[in-house]
């Protein structure tokens, strides 16, 4: 699950990274040579749309959609666990609804043959094929993740589930924060 | 049942699901769509359809994943923490000493690093144990501390507004414009009070000399980062590009100072390439969230008869303006604050606009709410956070306590913006178009 997340990360950022070099290129060839490379910004709209479906599935796997967990650090175990498999199963229902959108939309792109309204009129259904796809990946991950909470209530491994499947508190996201500042402090050797 | 009620059982059924832990995001979708097709069934689902493909595919948006990754490589390349250092040795010396320096310093680090927690765990990490040791009293550093790291959301580039731009079709380099002069405002208004306070109560916090030619060579620690804000700011002051063209300027700057300096590896891309994709999807879930519920919203008239309600009581501009302070200085307390800004955009926006509320002047104004709603108990971030990385072992109501008085700073900065609108609208109205 963790070289998925790696994998789909770097997808994500290496296109982001190639896009503001696209955009960066044509902004200044605007600006100075008056000349215009048609369509980056309509590419860029494909890649995000494609990529925010592989962010998703990042950030089901990093448990980093917000949940508040004013209310549930209080809770019982029990309950807590409950709520942690309801979250789960919302994510998810989310996840198949996002992809069912997705495939009505490319559904009509078939029917009609639809073309974006741009200079390049891209046949719609290349870049929503994309989109289902990454959105099929991000159904994908949801599952599993379902999968694994079944097991581990199967196993009835109730404490295991909470930490896994539990809220990210502040606590945690700051513990890696300040690691990743201690590393940085480390690697350049001058504590600021 | 009338569509009034309608919406505000729907709202609070909302409310509630977050507040029990569901996540937010699908929370937004999922209310949107039970309720879009408990009205029209299938072709909901259809609408929605190609909302969310409008959405997902539009340029403007792309710019929310570019200044992610923007903030995540200053953050991560070390740029941001030198940027501390240089801080620290400028406005160390003056009177409340390092308490502004946590201002300045936050401030500057959140808007570039665009993360409130990453700010609390730098700034603090190198500033609580030195605030300690010089005698600050705890309470004091820790409500500067949390303060300061609000600013970030204010001071360009901030998703927020890209967020608000976006769902409200508001340009988004005017939003950032206008968060400019807000956003230093506050800052100087901290400060201020910083000054004041401890000028009134006489204690005399020691003050961190730096000689000055140690001072002049730290300045370079400054000249990355504020050249990326420069290019970033600059070209939309000057109409050159639009929010997510100047997005990708600025990455393509701090790339190259990170491949100058020779620091470009695998290693720190794979990490803010996963940080970056993390907080992206979290917020883009969010998003589509926000977009199908502001479907289901206007398809079903619910967010006209809200508007028409809210209205018929012919409250004024001021009046519904200062309702709406109560109402997010409630709500902030509870929720997480983008959550809280996209969630009630579609019934607030409508309602400020029948007024004759400017677009841009709401969007400063929601985001000083959401700033607000940082540093209120008992669900305020800044304040977890700052709480989590102090040195001693004291009691969270520390944090709360030094940061009231900032809070209240901010509700009266809120009432200033409305009294001079001026203050948020005056620097976009400059550049034309």
């Amino acid at each position: 699950m963790n070289r998925l997340e790696s994998m789909a990360a770097a997808v994500f950022g290496l296109a982001f990274l190639v896009l503001a070099l696209l955009v960066a290129v044509e902004t200044l060839m605007r600006k100075v040579l008056n000349v215009s490379l048609q369509g980056v910004d309509e590419l860029g709209g494909y890649i995000l749309a494609t990529s925010a479906a592989l962010a998703m599935a990042v950030a089901l796997v990093s448990r980093a959609h917000i949940r508040i967990d004013l209310l549930h650090q209080f809770a019982p175990l029990v309950i807590r666990n409950l709520l942690n498999i309801l979250a789960m199963l919302a994510l998810a229902a989310c996840a198949v609804m996002l992809l069912q959108m997705a495939w009505i939309a490319l559904d009509e792109s078939m029917l009609f043959n639809a073309t974006a309204q741009t200079p390049w009129a891209t046949p719609l259904r290349y870049p929503q094929t994309a989109w289902v796809v990454a959105l099929l990946l991000f159904v994908g991950v949801a599952g599993l993740q379902l999968a694994r909470v079944g097991l581990l209530v199967t196993r009835r491994q109730w404490a295991t589930l909470d930490r896994v499947y539990g809220p990210r508190g502040a606590k945690e996201d700051l513990d890696d924060e300040v690691e990743s500042f201690r590393q940085r402090s480390a690697e350049t050797g001058a504590n600021p | 049942m009338s569509m009034i009620a309608v919406g505000i059982t729907g709202f609070l059924v909302m409310l509630g699901l977050m507040l029990i832990g569901m996540p937010i995001g699908a929370v937004m979708l999922l209310v949107g769509l039970t309720g879009g097709m408990m009205a029209f069934g299938q072709a909901f689902l259809t609408s929605s359809a190609s909302v969310i493909w409008g959405v997902m595919s539009e340029n403007t948006m792309t710019a929310i994943p570019l200044f992610v990754l923007l903030g995540e490589f200053l953050l991560r390349s070390g740029m941001a923490d030198r940027m501390y250092v240089a801080f620290a040795a400028w406005l160390g010396r003056l009177p409340g000493g390092l308490l502004h320096t946590n201002i300045g310093c936050c401030a500057l680090f959140a808007a570039t690093s665009g993360s409130s927690v990453a700010t609390a765990a730098t700034i603090g990490t190198v500033a609580l144990p030195s605030l300690q040791k010089h005698g600050y009293p705890m309470r004091d550093s820790l409500g500067s501390l949390a303060a300061g790291g609000t600013l970030g959301i204010m001071i360009p580039p901030s998703i927020n507004f890209i967020i608000y731009g976006s769902m409200t079709n508001t340009s988004v380099g005017k939003l950032f414009l206008a968060g400019v002069i807000p956003g230093l405002g506050l800052a100087l208004a901290f400060m201020a009070y910083i000054y004041v306070s401890n000028s009134l109560r006489g204690t005399q916090l020691s003050v961190v000399a730096v000689p000055r030619a140690e001072r002049i060579r730290l300045l370079r620690n400054l000249l990355e980062p504020l050249s990326v804000f420069g290019v970033v700011m600059g070209t939309l002051y000057f109409g050159i590009a639009t929010a997510t063209e100047s997005a990708a300027l600025g990455l393509v700057t701090v790339l190259s100072f990170i491949v100058a300096q020779g620091k470009l590896n695998w290693t720190l891309l794979q990490t803010c390439f996963l940080a970056s994709a993390r907080t992206t999807g979290m917020i883009l879930l969010i998003v589509a969230g926000a977009f199908v519920l502001n479907l289901a919203l206007s398809l079903t008239g619910i967010g006209e008869a809200m508007t028409k309600w809210v209205t018929s009581f012919g409250l004024s501009r001021v009046q519904i303006l200062v309702c709406l302070i109560v109402f997010y200085l409630v709500l902030g307390m509870f929720m997480d604050t983008l959550s809280m800004m996209v969630a009630t955009i579609p019934l607030a926006y409508p309602v400020v606009s029948a007024v004759g509320v400017d677009p841009i002047w709401f969007g400063v104004f929601i985001v000083l709410m959401c700033e607000l709603g940082l540093i209120t108990p008992p669900v305020g971030m800044n304040l977890f956070v700052v709480q989590g990385i102090r040195p001693d072992k004291g009691p969270i109501s520390d944090v709360i306590q030094g940061a009231i008085p900032y809070a209240i700073i901010m509700i009266a900065f809120a009432m200033l913006m409305i009294v001079f609108p001026s203050i948020a609208t005056w620097l976009p109205e400059l550049i034309r178009g």
